[in-house]
């Protein structure tokens, strides 16, 4: 079976700024695969040269096996890209422009499949307004609706959520989730971790133009040997700092709670000793490291760890 | 099959552009042509032009049909494409599967259907000044889509170019205004004092005008064939270059 996506060697710069360098980076079909990085990071210059809205100045991409330049026409009609910045098409109203977006895809008639975006990304009630008329959300909502009424194989979302109500936000994901579910590979870039935590597969960090991680979003986050151990207390103790040597940055919280940090190794001897310790204990949680913590890691200044 | 949707698509959508606002893109120019065609009947009343044998009113009004077919074409294609890409909704045009071939030609006939809509409809007023009769219908059907062909394509590079509005206005006021008006629309160049006649052979729109009055009124002041091979060429040229723009993504790929 073809990847979804091949990107070999990919370069590009703008002047002195090396959008992307080096990018190699394969993406199976079916994946849901999240694309993260901070701004400016080269996120969208990917998605650009994916889409052919960037000329790449070396490298190769391929989509489901099919060349980006040479066969663009094949490449554009599997891909549905919705781009990070909102445009739109003065001129017409929702519905028309779905209708003008499926034709240039090739889909005639499309009635059907425009009428199931539309209830899906809450757009019904308007689709028979011009986009003029339309406040920020709502466009952002008819940017995907037209990245998705050809039905493509393969679905990037340059941050779809920006702007957008937390209704929508979970509408929209289970949409995504289904189209997945469906077989559809799905591009994420975002800067909501915590959505990215939960939704894809696969994740890529980019850092100035620079992949720094590429795995399983679980093996990432096992990079990180980190417990956060939370015990909600009666009162708070004297001499904090003192009580548990072995832990790092201790906090106390104005929900009374004491925050320590650990090792995954250290994680068990630390909660005897809270036990065995004269506190009164209220309640006690342990949370791992988050997809946050590995992100801060690898793009942080001075976290250039390269792979 | 789905090719030639897409393809119908653009064009689909040009059109159904300008007819949304089609009373700034045609009824705004058929008022102003329609004041020249009133001016010049009233104040050149049975005025003949020598060269040519006929009332003055029948020569002008290929030249002010070939005026506005020119102006209309190119304000369509220049400003679907400024429009577009102001908005950046030219990411729509860029992420579609389009041939560059079909980018060029979808525009350009979008431009040429606003030309000759606008065109017919001043020949049907110009009716009410003259007998309406044409020489050659299918000749000047011909060269109206050539002539509006070329500056839909002129538009589209204009498009391409521009990056604001202003812009556009440089390559009309400067470019088209000039040379249309220079070109014998309202008198025939063979009028003009030695030097001037000379310099409007280098004038391209003046063998457009040209050959449109030819087939208008069947007499011309240069050879038609002449006529016909550089406005032809000049056609072909701007229709493999802007192919060829799209393709390198002048102005509009990073
Ligand atoms: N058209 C352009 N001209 C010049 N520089 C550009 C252009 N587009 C992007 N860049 C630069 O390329 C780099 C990568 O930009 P890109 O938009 O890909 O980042 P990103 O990861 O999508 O960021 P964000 O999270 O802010 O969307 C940045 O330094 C940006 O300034
Ligand atoms: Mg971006």
């Amino acid at each position: 079976m073809n990847k979804a996506i091949e990107i070999e060697n990919v370069n590009k710069s703008y002047g002195d700024v090396r959008a992307l360098e080096d990018v190699n980076l394969t993406i199976e079909q079916g994946e849901f695969f999240g694309l993260l990085g901070p701004n400016g990071a080269g996120k969208s210059t990917l998605i650009g040269v994916l889409g052919g809205l960037v000329n790449k100045d070396s490298g190769q991409v391929t989509v489901l096996g099919n060349d980006v330049v040479q066969n663009y026409r094949k490449t554009k009609k599997s891909l549905g890209i919705v781009p990070q910045e909102v445009v739109f098409d003065p001129y017409f109203n929702v519905r028309e422009t779905l209708e003008i977006q499926s034709g240039y895809f090739g889909v005639k008639d499309n009635g059907e499949r425009i009428d199931e975006v539309l209830d899906a990304l809450g757009l019904k009630y308007k689709e028979d307004t011009n986009i003029r008329g339309l406040s920020g959300g709502m466009k952002r909502r008819l940017l995907i609706a037209k990245a998705l009424v050809h039905d493509p194989d393969i679905i990037v979302l340059d941050e779809p959520t920006a702007g957008v109500d937390v209704e929508l936000r979970k509408s929209l994901w289970d949409y995504v989730i289904k189209l997945n579910e469906q077989g559809k590979t799905i591009i994420l870039t975002t800067h909501y971790l915590e959505e990215a935590e939960q939704l894809c597969d696969r994740i890529a960090i980019l850092n100035k133009g620079r992949v720094v991680a590429v795995d399983q979003k679980e093996e990432l986050i096992k990079r990180i040997d980190k417990k956060v151990i939370e015990v909600k207390l009666q009162h708070k103790p004297n001499n904090i700092e003192e009580l548990f040597p072995t832990a790092a940055n201790i906090e106390w919280t104005d929900t009374n709670k004491l925050k320590l940090e650990t090792t995954r190794g250290n994680v068990i001897s630390l909660l005897d000793k809270i036990q065995n310790s004269s506190l009164e204990i209220v309640d006690i949680d342990v949370n791992s490291a988050k997809l946050e913590d590995v992100f801060m890691k690898l793009t942080s200044l001075g976290g250039e760890e390269n792979e | 099959m789905s090719d030639l949707i897409t393809f119908y698509s653009l064009v689909k959508r040009e059109i159904w552009r300008f007819s949304k606002v089609a009373i700034q893109t045609v009824f705004a120019p058929l008022i102003s042509t329609s004041l020249y065609l009133i001016i010049f009947s009233y104040s050149f009343r049975s005025r003949e032009v020598a060269e040519y044998g006929i009332d003055y009113i029948k020569f002008i009004v290929p030249g002010l049909i070939m005026m506005s077919l020119i102006q209309n074409s190119f304000a369509n294609t220049s400003s679907s494409l400024i429009v577009a890409k102001y908005q950046g909704s030219i990411v729509d045009l860029l992420l579609a599967p389009f041939s560059y071939m079909q980018l060029t030609l979808g525009l350009m006939i979008g431009g040429i259907a606003r030309g000759l809509v606008v065109g017919l409809a001043i020949y049907l007023i110009a009716t009410f000044f003259y007998s309406g009769a044409v020489y050659s219908v299918g000749l000047f059907i011909l060269f109206s889509f050539l002539i509006s062909g070329i500056f839909s394509l002129f538009g589209i590079i204009a498009g391409l170019w521009a990056e604001k509005f202003d812009h556009i206005s440089i390559f009309s006021n400067f470019f088209i205004t000039p040379l249309t008006f220079l070109s014998g629309v309202f008198y025939s160049v063979k009028n003009l004092p030695g030097i001037w006649s000379k310099v409007s052979l280098f004038n391209p729109v003046f063998y457009m005008i040209d050959m449109a009055r030819y087939a208008f009124v069947g007499i011309s002041d240069a050879k038609l064939s002449l006529s016909i091979t550089i406005v032809g060429t000049l056609f072909i040229v701007l229709f493999f270059l802007t192919t060829y723009l799209f393709k390198i993504g002048y102005k509009i790929k990073d």
